[in-house]
């Protein structure tokens, strides 16, 4: 039990490995050195304060999304339309910051409160589309990404295009008291890492320890079942979706006002996608989520780093998380192969 | 200015248009079609498609010959449904998160050997029209439907052989089988992961020309991202269509058809906002799929890997 214990905890190293492995061939075809590379990357991802502080700023809306994802995974949701999600919280927050004027203090939690309902009500809409028409989350969820992308195109090109004649690429900056105060220098806003580490744990907390949590899991596990012993599967399936669609819009919200400064054509840039990649690395165990999530944003930021160094796009950083994602299915299936048969009770 | 849109040159104009854009689509989702029909939902379709169109563009590029590009699609998409069925298969993956991985990975795979390949976008000559001898000359039909390139009228004939084989064949038999009772089909001595198998790697080819059909018949260019979200509407389609290669067909053309209708109310500069219009096909497909779901089932083993029970 002791050993086994210890691979659950460590095997996520295993497939990192793997991957790294792959990524250094891949890097060899490609005539570059790879132990120069990786320090590139390392370089690029932790090598002064400013590169450190976007790591971070990228890491707090994947965390957001990812923490989302640990709700809905546990009531059994396929949430693939979490990318659409994140685009709409965005979108809500951005009406704010356009319509509204007032001082910060009032402004910016306004816009947060506007974005993190945007989420949960495009993602109420996947729930309802599956409780009441029956219709799978993942299908709806890919239709609703595109028209979430298409509606931001619209408003971009349309109604909210700059003054000075649409560009196709984004809005006009916000008003400054419009946006979320920065760490010095950077696109790092504390307020938005303090947001993310009050939700992961009222997350860890809602799921680990509350009778809620245990019905999801009940719904999760076997819905039939849960739905005999009393459990409103619909009501509990459409809570779960609309909480994961809230942390999703907050993380978009993260994106428009720290990141960027205005709403941006590829608003969320796949961060929905790679939070599915980061639960299924963690294995739906919540405490790895923080750490794989910052190890993804290191790589993919350290590989912007890498593309000037050694003339590869940065690309590559995105192979590598998904290869690493594709060792893990390996790996994740060694668990079932019998390595360690022992169930996970305590998820 | 809308009456403009109702002159015959363009109803023919976006008929044809419609017919031309749905191959892609097609193709995507008749393969995925027999994916699903085993009981293997692969979502990675849309990664598959840009590895295929790269592959395609490439060769063509270099070799200046169309059918070895579509040669390069064909294995390339085929190396990534084998990939799809280790993957769902074998290691009984879940299918709903490894697709989102193959496609990340075909996504940025395929804007990697962009970079380092071609670095800028290049055009080739693709596949162009033929006309079909008496039936081209037809007026109005003609012009829609038989002054085509091949892989649009490829796609077609996919179509009633792909019912052909599903409805009618030992293999559609066993696909079936496999997809909705692999226990029974497993007993009766059907190999369920060789099936399976099969259609993934099937899936795969077709997705490969699919993006070929991009590549280097409809766009003869590649750059990144070219599909953009092209192959995830194709696996919905699947679901719209009620998993029958007719339905696919139905799904396919209303999709391209509202697109194509919607790129020539920007031709003729008519003042709706081509987003409102580009956003129809897919409210379109929400509600077909809330009409849709009611009468079909899915396959009953779609998503859950076999194992034999012991």
């Amino acid at each position: 039990m002791n050993t086994s214990r210890w691979f659950r905890w460590v095997w996520p190293a295993v497939p990192i490995a793997g991957a790294l492995v792959v990524t250094s061939l891949l890097l060899f075809l490609f005539g570059a050195a790879p132990f120069e590379a990786f320090q590139a990357m390392y370089q690029g991802a932790f090598g002064d304060q400013s590169k450190t502080l976007s790591v971070l700023a990228f890491w707090v809306p994947l965390l957001l999304s990812s923490t989302g994802l640990l709700i809905t995974f546990k009531a059994g949701l396929w949430n693939i339309g979490i990318e659409g999600q994140i685009v709409m919280g965005a979108v809500a927050a951005s009406w704010v910051a356009l319509n509204l004027e007032a001082p910060s203090a009032v402004l910016i939690p306004i816009e947060i409160v506007a974005a993190m309902l945007g989420g949960a009500l495009w993602a109420a809409l996947s729930a309802v589309l599956k409780t009441r028409g029956n219709i799978h989350e993942i299908f709806s969820g890919l239709a609703l990404n595109s028209i979430a992308i298409i509606l931001t195109n619209y408003l971009i090109s349309g109604p909210w295009q700059p003054p000075e004649g649409g560009t196709f690429r984004g809005t006009a900056p916000f008003q400054p008291s419009a946006l979320l105060p920065l760490f010095a220098n950077s696109r790092f806003s504390p307020l938005s890492l303090i947001l993310a580490v009050i939700a992961f744990i009222l997350v860890v907390i809602a799921l680990r320890g509350t009778f809620w949590g245990l019905k999801l899991k009940a719904i999760g596990v076997n819905l039939r079942s849960a739905f005999l012993l009393g459990v409103s599967s619909e009501r509990e399936m459409i809570l779960a979706m609309m909480f994961c669609g809230a942390l999703a819009g907050l993380g978009g919200a993260v994106r428009t006002l720290s990141w960027f400064d205005s709403l941006r054509q590829s608003i969320s840039g796949g961060i929905g996608f790679m939070a599915l990649m980061v639960v299924m690395l963690a294995n739906y165990r919540m405490f790895l989520v923080p750490p794989i999530a910052l190890f993804f944003s290191a790589v993919l930021s350290g590989s912007i780093t890498l593309q000037l160094r050694t003339q590869l796009h940065s690309s590559l950083g995105g192979i590598l998380t998904e290869l690493m994602v594709l060792f893990v299915l390996l790996f994740g299936d060694w668990a079932k192969l019998g390595i360690f048969r022992k169930k996970d009770d305590d998820g | 200015m809308i009456a403009e849109l109702f002159t015959t040159t363009v109803l023919v104009g976006i008929l044809a248009s419609g017919i031309r854009l749905s191959t892609p689509y097609l193709f995507a989702s008749l393969g995925e079609t027999f994916g699903q029909k085993s009981g293997v939902l692969n979502l990675g379709v849309e990664g598959i498609m840009l590895l295929g169109a790269f592959a395609a563009f490439y060769t063509t590029f270099i070799t200046e010959n169309l059918w070895l590009g579509l040669l390069a699609a064909i294995i390339v998409g085929g190396i990534m449904g084998l990939a799809v069925a280790v993957i769902s298969v074998t290691l009984k993956a879940q299918q709903g998160i490894s697709g989102i991985g193959i496609y990340l990975f075909g996504l940025g795979m395929s804007e990697l050997l962009f970079r380092k390949t071609l670095g800028t976008v290049e055009i080739v000559s693709g596949f162009s029209s033929i006309y079909i001898p008496f039936l081209s000359d037809i007026p109005i039909l003609g012009e829609i439907f038989f002054q085509q390139n091949l892989l649009v009228y490829f796609a077609y004939i996919m179509v009633p052989v792909s019912w052909f084989v599903l409805s009618k064949t030992t293999l559609g038999l066993k696909i079936r089988a496999v997809g909705e009772n692999p226990e029974a089909a497993d007993t009766l001595g059907v190999s369920v992961s060789g099936v399976r198998y099969f259609t993934q790697i099937f899936g795969g080819v077709m997705s490969g020309i699919a993006g070929a059909s991009l590549s280097i018949a409809l766009l003869n260019v590649f750059q990144q991202n070219l599909t953009s979200g092209l192959g995830f509407i194709a696996v919905a389609l699947v679901y719209f269509g009620g998993w029958r290669p007719l339905g696919v067909l139905v799904g396919s053309l209303i999709f391209s058809m509202v697109n194509a209708l919607q790129l020539w109310v920007q031709v003729l500069n008519i003042p709706i906002p081509s987003d409102i219009a580009v956003m129809m096909p897919y409210v379109l497909t929400i509600l077909a799929l809330v009409i849709a779901v009611q009468r079909v089932r899915p396959p009953s083993a779609l998503t859950k890997p076999y194992e034999r029970g012991g």
